[in-house]
């Protein structure tokens, strides 16, 4: 929204020495954001109005002039390369130390007294986007200077005026941000803002006058309100003798100068008012309204499917969650969003109905964002607005269009069907209050005086104050006595609130177990394993999700998102990790990356959707996924178990491994294990299935491991434990056997664990399968550590031990032991 | 004999000049000073046969030539020596330019997780819980628990994920919503942050991202006021860009706070003076906060009479961008492995 200071001086009592600078940072740290200052007069500082006296050509330069500018008190010489110089000409002269923009690129430059090609140039005629007025006046062609000679029609000699105060751009505009106005109704108008600024420089507010409307008894207008939730408050009156003409300057400038494009006067008047107040309006043209001599307005909900043709020329269909402004027949305008076609004003319209309405904010809302009309009006009222607004706008409108239109009378009583009740307190705060919410007490005389000049009604009974909310303010903004707190510390000075240490109990934090777990295996799989984190979408495509033959109906699908490519809620983290693979194999030749995130079951039980409900939201545990691929490995399977023992010795988590089949396709149906934990399955190693990273364009193979770090912090980690070293040596030997391959180290583990004795340590060292061994078959080596806690072995205890395990192998699994 | 014993010195100190390297040398003690048969160890044994007066005042000058002839011995010793290791020294030379080979591998943290890390950190030394909450999230607790109204325009299917066939579910827009469940399971006092993932229904450029961090607060206690939430911000904030970083705080609105601000911290590029980092203004707005509005206190059956307290926020992306300097929001959940190998 763009304020106008000239417009808000009309209101505030404010003397020209505080600067549109000063006006914007108090509302910035008292009020709303204020984007920038737009200040042409500023911007044209040094640029003056320059009739051309002589035009001669530069000795030196083909495409330059050299120019006599007349400025009033001097006469300056400047090199110009302008297409349509001509002598006789007002121009924008800069002068030197005015701000231009070299051809409108770049940076603003301060103009310099200079040389061009030998002669000597001390200013600049100028162009309309070298000094910001490219809109305004919009170029024709690149060299064309900005011809000022249309000045001269006024009686006044411009030559020499500073170029701002020619063209009334002598303005200061404030752009405010609209997000920050969307709780303040209030502040949708000159008026409102006005208000503000006067308090915020304990300046007087001048009263809004708007005399009250002598009726007419011309025209019978019938109002008819159907459901007065919607419309809390509907005016209207006829005015006639109306002749639609241009508005004056006086009120085409102001519009102009906050960016609304003037029409006809009727229209201004509306527009003007609404910018003033913020109560948007409508101007019906009556001929178009009555019927059998009847003027009937109904305000009622739109029929679904209707069509009506708005006054930008645009047809809408609309639905009966809407609300129209009809006469009996048909639609005649959107409701607080956009008036009918059908009903405008033009320039045969001579009786025209001015509506001053409130309308239900939600609706409005609704109405703006399904059509995707946003206007000014439908921005207003979907803030809510304060009723009582309607009355003052009216009255203002009437009195203006009387004003602009000599010939115009009030045609009809003025019509107010209003059904509504503010919520205006009074609310009762005790004084103390305010210092216990801020932290400083604020003397109660400047509470209360903050209070009241924003527009409350403050009776004090003791240390309680009791409140009373205007009702500009009482639509939704202040409800609560937090809201009065907000109200005397904003223009009281947030910075004025001194900063504090509160004092806490030293009881430490309680530790989250999955976070601290998640911390510790990101630091073992970046600190130890060189691994890379990523970070994805919690979505997925359905391409995706085919290509990994995953089941597309366990997913959770989004309503209608945004950017369709990834509609899916994930189930794990492999599909996008395998995305990164193949965003990143071009140029890397190993690639070990990891993320740790949610995923989101259906199918299980999750969090409660509130503590009253006993619905149950999908289960959101946390998992961690790894994936690694070199085009060098050929069996990454090692590197994703690797992964997992690193995470297991450095945590002590004991894992299991089993080899279970898995039901999952991508998985490799010979390299894939589940891990578990106390006998509970907490996520599995394997490799990608070859035919699955063809579809995803992966020829590489790659290891992956996931794990469920929410089961696997239920579980709980042990704490590492000491056990005592033995002073005795332990005596090491190595076998080395030959088995057949379906052999599994697990089974040949668990037959020699706990069978041999003096046995310590059992741990496989090598394995090699090839031509030497002959086919079926593998070469498996161990090292065993023997020992005992209270002597030193015999060499015979030792030999007597290994052939013990020598022949549970033999006998067991028929190896053949290397001597 | 004391002639001899000169003779024998200078000879020998004549020798050692001509000596070029450690065989030489070696061979030239041995002949002068060899147990056997060195020349002064001859001449030495001469001595036990004169009278005790001459062996005295020989003796002595013996002893000295013996010593002088060793000192020349050593020195000389230590000349070869140096020169050798020169000699060798030189042969040692390397490239030093050249990095460690093989190359030197390391892994990443994203640079979320270390700006992440870095407010878990220092929230948990000051005794703040660090919890986790739903990310699929029911309607009522990120929007209706923290006195966002129905009609919100923030509620608006065009901003938010819902969930198909679930009109009350939707992914979180904002890490609020850990607010009351953190109240309903821990009660008053509180002191805790949330830092997590948010989605918003928005179409993605070099500014705009619809998956994000946020990373929210909330403190709890009686007679907690606007000053200490200043002051916990201000504490934050010299945190993260040093002690000279002031927190100016400006009115704005959220729904479940009041008063409400908006938090800036002076600009760490610049240091105040205005850049193009700052937008000329010398502040980086990098927070939300506010006292928390007694309808969110109610919602987390917290005893608003008896208990206050305030809510902040802040954009760990946001941080995460400003920290080092990250100019397209996209790379953060790119995946690509140039980009995360830079932290």
């Amino acid at each position: 929204m763009l304020i106008s200071l000239s417009w808000l001086k009309k209101y505030a009592d404010l003397p020209d020495s505080i600067t549109p600078e000063e006006i914007a940072e108090k509302l910035k740290m008292s009020t709303v954001e204020v984007e920038k200052i737009e200040n042409k007069a500023k911007d044209l500082e040094n640029i003056a109005v320059g009739k051309i006296i002589k035009v001669e050509k530069h000795p030196n330069a083909d495409k330059l002039k050299v120019c006599e500018v007349d400025v009033s008190n001097e006469k300056i010489t400047v090199v110009c390369g302008g297409s349509n110089l001509s002598e006789g000409m007002l121009v924008a002269l800069a002068k030197i130390g005015a701000n231009v923009r070299w051809h409108g690129e770049g940076d603003l430059i301060e103009l310099q007294p200079t040389k061009i090609r030998g002669v000597e140039s001390r200013g600049m005629i100028c162009s309309s986007i070298e000094i910001g007025l490219g809109e305004m006046f919009p170029p024709k062609e690149e060299k064309e200077i900005l011809d000022l000679s249309f000045l001269r029609k006024d009686k006044n000699s411009f030559i020499g005026l500073p170029l701002a105060k020619a063209l009334n751009l002598d303005d200061a505009i404030l752009e405010i941000d609209n997000k920050s106005l969307s709780h303040r109704p209030d502040l949708w108008g000159h008026y409102g803002i006005a208000r503000e600024v006067a308090v915020l420089f304990e300046k007087k507010l001048v009263p809004y006058a708007a005399p009250k409307i002598i009726k007419g008894k011309d025209i019978k207008l019938e109002i008819k309100v159907e459901d007065q939730k919607l419309c809390p408050r509907y005016m209207a009156v006829a005015i006639s003798g109306v002749k639609i003409v241009e508005s004056p300057d006086w009120l085409k400038k102001s519009l102009i100068s906050v960016g609304m494009r003037p029409i006809n006067n009727i229209v201004d008047i509306t527009n003007y008012v609404m910018l003033d107040l913020g109560q948007p309006m409508h101007a019906f043209d009556a001929k178009k309204l009555i019927d059998g001599g009847r003027l009937k307005i109904i305000v009622r909900r739109a029929k679904d499917e209707e069509v009506l043709k708005m006054i930008d020329g645009n047809e809408h269909k609309i639905y009966s969650s809407m609300l129209v402004i009809a006469d009996e027949n048909k639609p005649l305008a959107l409701a607080g969003v956009m008036g009918g076609k059908n009903s405008e004003v033009n320039e045969t319209t001579e009786t025209v109905v001015f509506e001053s309405a409130n309308f239900d904010a939600s609706v409005i809302r609704k109405t703006s964002v399904k059509l995707g009309l946003r206007t000014d009006a439908s921005m207003r009222f979907e803030k809510s607005l304060d009723p009582n607004l309607c009355e003052t706008a009216l009255r203002r409108a009437v009195e203006l269009a009387l004003d602009l239109c000599p010939g115009a009378k009030v045609a009809s009583a003025v019509e107010d069907v209003s059904d509504f009740i503010l919520p205006v307190g009074p609310i009762k705060i005790p004084l103390d209050v305010f210092g216990k919410k801020i932290g400083v007490e604020i003397p109660a005389k400047i509470i209360i005086d903050i209070l009241q000049r924003l527009g409350f009604e403050v009776k004090t009974n003791k240390d309680i104050l009791s409140v009373k909310i205007p009702t500009w303010r009482a639509t939704k903004d202040i409800s609560v006595a937090e809201d009065l707190v907000e109200e005397v510390l904003r223009i009281y000075g947030y910075h004025r609130a001194p900063s504090q240490s509160p004092f806490f109990s030293i009881i430490p934090p309680e530790i989250s177990g999955i976070g601290k777990l998640e911390r510790e295996i990101k630091n073992t799989l970046v600190g130890r394993l060189n691994f890379t984190e990523a970070y994805n979408y919690s979505f997925v495509s359905l391409r995706d999700i085919e290509e990994i033959e995953d089941e597309v109906e366990k997913y959770i699908e989004l309503d209608s998102p945004l950017s369709k490519d990834r509609p899916f809620v994930r189930r794990n983290l492999v599909i996008n990790l395998l995305g990164n693979l193949k965003k990143n194999i071009e140029y890397c030749d190993e690639i070990r990356l990891f993320e740790t995130g949610k995923t989101y079951l259906m199918e299980e039980p999750g969090a409660r959707t509130s503590a009253k409900d006993d619905e149950l939201l999908p289960r959101q545990d946390t998992w961690l996924t790894l994936v690694y691929a070199s085009k060098k490995d050929k069996m990454p399977f090692t590197q994703a178990r690797k992964a997992l023992e690193t995470i297991d010795d450095c945590l002590g988590c004991d894992f299991e491994i089993s080899a279970e089949p898995s039901p999952k396709k991508w998985q490799h149906p010979e390299r894939a294990a589940v891990v578990k934990k106390d006998g509970e399955e907490i996520g599995c190693v394997y490799e990608i299935n070859p035919l699955t990273g063809e579809k995803f364009g992966l020829e590489v193979r790659i290891g992956v491991l996931e794990l469920n770090l929410n089961k696997l912090s239920e579980k709980g980690i042990k704490a590492k434990t000491y056990s005592t070293i033995s002073e005795y040596p332990e005596a090491v030997r190595d076998i080395a056997f030959i088995v057949k391959k379906e052999i599994s180290h697990a089974e040949i583990f668990s037959a020699i664990s706990g069978n041999v004795h003096l046995l310590k340590e059992i741990k496989l060292f090598d394995v090699y399968e090839g031509e030497k061994i002959g086919q079926g078959y593998k070469s498996m080596a161990y090292r065993f550590v023997f020992g005992d806690i209270s002597k030193t072995l015999t060499a015979g205890e030792v030999d007597e031990a290994r052939n013990k395990a020598s022949r549970i192998l033999e006998e067991t699994f028929g190896a053949e032991v290397r001597r | 004999m004391e002639s001899k014993f000169k003779k024998l010195k200078e000879e020998a100190i004549m020798a050692l000049k001509a000596v070029k390297d450690k065989i030489d040398l070696e061979s030239l003690e041995n002949k002068i000073l060899g147990r056997k048969s060195g020349e002064l160890t001859d001449l030495m044994k001469e001595l036990k046969d004169m009278n005790a007066e001459a062996k005295k005042a020989v003796g002595q000058i013996a002893n000295e030539v013996k010593k002088e002839i060793e000192s020349a011995l050593e020195q000389k010793k230590r000349e070869l020596s140096e020169s050798d290791w020169q000699k060798s020294l030189a042969k040692e030379k390397i490239d030093i330019t050249a990095p460690s080979l093989p190359p030197f591998e390391r892994g990443h943290f994203h640079p979320n997780t270390i700006v992440q890390r870095d407010l878990e950190d220092l929230f948990s030394s000051m005794g703040f819980l660090i919890l986790d909450g739903p990310e699929l999230e029911s309607e009522y607790y990120n929007f209706t628990a923290v006195n966002i109204p129905v009609d919100h325009p923030a509620r608006d299917s065009q901003d938010s994920f819902y969930i198909k066939n679930h009109p009350n579910w939707l992914m979180r827009t904002q890490t609020s919503s850990v607010q009351v469940r953190a109240m309903q399971k821990y009660g008053a006092p509180l002191r805790m942050i949330s830092p997590g993932k948010c989605f918003r229904n928005e179409a993605t450029d070099v500014r705009h991202e619809h998956t994000f961090y946020q990373l929210e607060g909330v403190v709890i206690d009686e007679n907690i006021n606007f000053g200490h939430m200043k002051g916990v911000l201000e504490i934050v904030a010299k945190h993260l860009y040093g002690k000279d970083t002031e927190v100016r705080l400006r009115p704005k609105f959220y729904p479940f706070v009041e008063p409400g601000v908006n938090g800036e911290v002076t600009c760490f590029l610049c240091k105040g003076k205005g850049c193009r980092l700052c937008k000329e203004t010398g502040w980086l707005e990098i927070l939300g906060a506010g006292m928390i509005h007694p309808n969110v206190l109610r919602e987390g059956d917290v005893d608003s009479k008896k208990y206050q307290g305030f809510a902040f926020g802040f954009g760990l992306t946001r941080l995460a961008m400003l920290k080092y300097g990250i100019d397209d929001i996209r790379l953060l959940e790119s995946g690509d492995i140039r980009f995360l190998k830079q932290f």
